[in-house]
């Protein structure tokens, strides 16, 4: 009885690596298959601004909520421990470098990813049920360069503005934990975050979000675009593009943090 | 001229359409009768190379559809009207939008002109209207209406039509039949219907096949339809031409 579970529980698990490893061959071909097409007219510039509009509105209360609580909870579980070794000053600093460097790029992209990820999934994974994309296709308009291209580039546009915005509004978050304990005007606080602050710490937090956003995108639209059997198809391509996208935003940022230290040791 | 041989298709084990052989005269319709799930629509859709066949030859005005670069199938394309099933209005975009996109990717026409063909287009399906709705405003056989006008909308020279009174009820099925053969006189389009609603075949009709089995099992005229003696066609028809006028001029 033990051995039929255990057996059933590995033949799931085995499946499970397949599908991932299938839609990872998918998205890779479906990658080659955009940069095959970006650089080819039309390009359909109104409807990447129409999308990135779209991403913003549909992320922007989000990430702003996450991002303040982000910095105020980073900051009042470290003031104690700091207080210990007698170096709240450095609090902003520590802050400041946490978001900038980590917290905000991931967080954003993780969030990103299961609000528009999802969205772009189940948006064209319907259009692919409802024929839509057929529709498209027959009416001689390039669904691919039409539907999938502006989506990822907007993504991969949107994410980093995004992200650069959640630094400010978890810094200013971190602001707020630390006039709860120390006597620190914003002027300070904002000049010990600055002094700490340097390029190498802003730029490959804010570049990688470029490969993030391209990923939430790539992945939401390459299952959404290939969904098939009906409503189930469309929720399936919905919540596979979150779990999908959230685990090679999370692989990628491992990558990315060693390039990172490789490029920028200080 | 459409112009369909050898056609073959398959999905894993499930052989869809086995050696098909198929020939639509320049401004003649042809119905593609059979049961639901038998390939009619896989075939309309290789017509058009939605779907690829596995082999056979497809020739449409003397090119040949399977060996066309994307850019020439995208020209022959924008000659070819295709109706479908669900309509497949552009949800995201209201009438006026789905009606102007193919307008304002393949013409150079002002944006009055457009305005004025969409008009032209709406006014002859009846909904001008419409023109400010979205798709979930509007019922099924409106649906269709606009999807009819949208397929018309470059005036092409083929006409598909993928089950184009399925899910609508009688009176609208019928009001959807009539607009196919008002729009057949005015534009005289070579024109392939899909269907097993009876009386929109024998409605629309200059030639009827039969698929069964991947194959053609019947070719030829309504009359010869109605009249043939086979037990598998006399079936199909009792279950649908109980409403049928036996007076062709009452069909119509």
């Amino acid at each position: 009885m033990k051995l039929n579970f255990l057996d059933r529980v590995i033949t799931k698990l085995a499946a499970q690596v397949v599908e991932f490893f299938e839609i990872i061959g998918g998205v890779t071909a479906f990658t080659v298959k955009f940069f095959a097409n970006v650089f080819r007219p039309p390009y359909e510039i109104g409807e990447v601004r129409k999308h990135m509009d779209e991403l913003g509105v549909k992320t922007l209360a989000l990430v702003s909520v996450t991002g303040f609580i982000i910095g105020l909870v980073l900051g009042m579980q470290s003031q104690p421990v700091m207080a210990r070794f007698g170096a709240e000053m450095f609090l902003p600093g520590m802050i400041a470098l946490s978001v900038v460097r980590e917290l905000g790029p991931v967080i954003t992209a993780l969030i990103f990813a299961g609000r528009v990820g999802s969205g772009i999934g189940a948006e064209l994974g319907s259009m692919r049920v409802t024929e839509q994309i057929d529709a498209m296709e027959v009416s001689a308009i390039d669904p691919f360069k039409y539907l999938v291209v502006t989506r990822v580039l907007a993504c991969t546009l949107m994410l980093p503005i995004l992200t650069v915005y959640v630094n400010f509004v978890a810094i200013l978050g971190g602001y707020i934990s630390v006039i709860i304990t120390q006597n620190l005007t914003f002027a300070l606080y904002v000049d010990l975050v600055i002094r700490v602050l340097k390029f190498s710490d802003i730029l490959p937090g804010v570049a990688k979000t470029f490969i993030f956003g391209f990923i939430v995108g790539i992945v939401g639209s390459y299952l959404g675009y290939n969904a098939n059997k009906g409503t189930e198809g469309v929720g399936k391509a919905s919540t596979t593009s979150v779990v999908i996208s959230s685990l090679l935003i999370l692989l990628i940022d491992v990558i990315m943090v060693r390039i990172t230290l490789f490029l920028f040791p200080e | 001229m459409i112009k369909v041989s050898n056609l073959n298709i398959s999905f894993g084990e499930n052989v869809v359409l086995n050696g098909v052989d198929l020939e639509v005269p320049n401004g003649s319709t042809i119905v593609v009768l059979g049961r639901s799930g038998i390939g009619k629509s896989v075939l309309l859709k290789c017509l058009v190379r939605l779907i690829e066949p596995d082999t056979g030859q497809i020739e449409i005005d003397g090119k040949s559809v399977l060996n066309l670069k994307i850019k020439e199938l995208n020209e022959l394309r924008k000659e070819i009207g295709f109706l479908f099933q669900s309509a497949a209005l552009y949800d995201s975009m209201n009438v006026e939008e789905n009606l102007a996109f193919p307008l304002k990717r393949h013409t150079e026409l002002s944006d009055k002109e457009i305005k004025t063909r969409i008009i032209e287009m709406l006014d002859m399906v009846g909904l001008q209207e419409a023109l400010k709705k979205m798709p979930t405003e509007l019922s099924g056989g409106m649906k269709k209406r606009i999807g009819f006008a949208r397929s018309l909308i470059l005036y092409p020279k083929i006409m598909l039509y993928d089950e184009p009174t399925t899910g609508l009820d009688p009176v609208t099925s019928k009001e959807i039949t009539r607009l196919i053969l008002k729009m057949q006189e005015r534009f005289k389009m070579t024109s392939v219907v899909v269907t097993h609603d009876m009386i929109c075949a024998l409605s629309v009709a200059d030639q009827i096949v039969m698929l069964e089995d991947g194959k053609f099992m019947f070719k030829g005229s309504t009359n010869e339809l109605i009249k043939s003696s086979d037990v598998f066609l006399k079936n199909f028809l009792s279950t649908n031409l109980e409403n049928y006028p036996k007076d062709p001029s009452e069909r119509r």
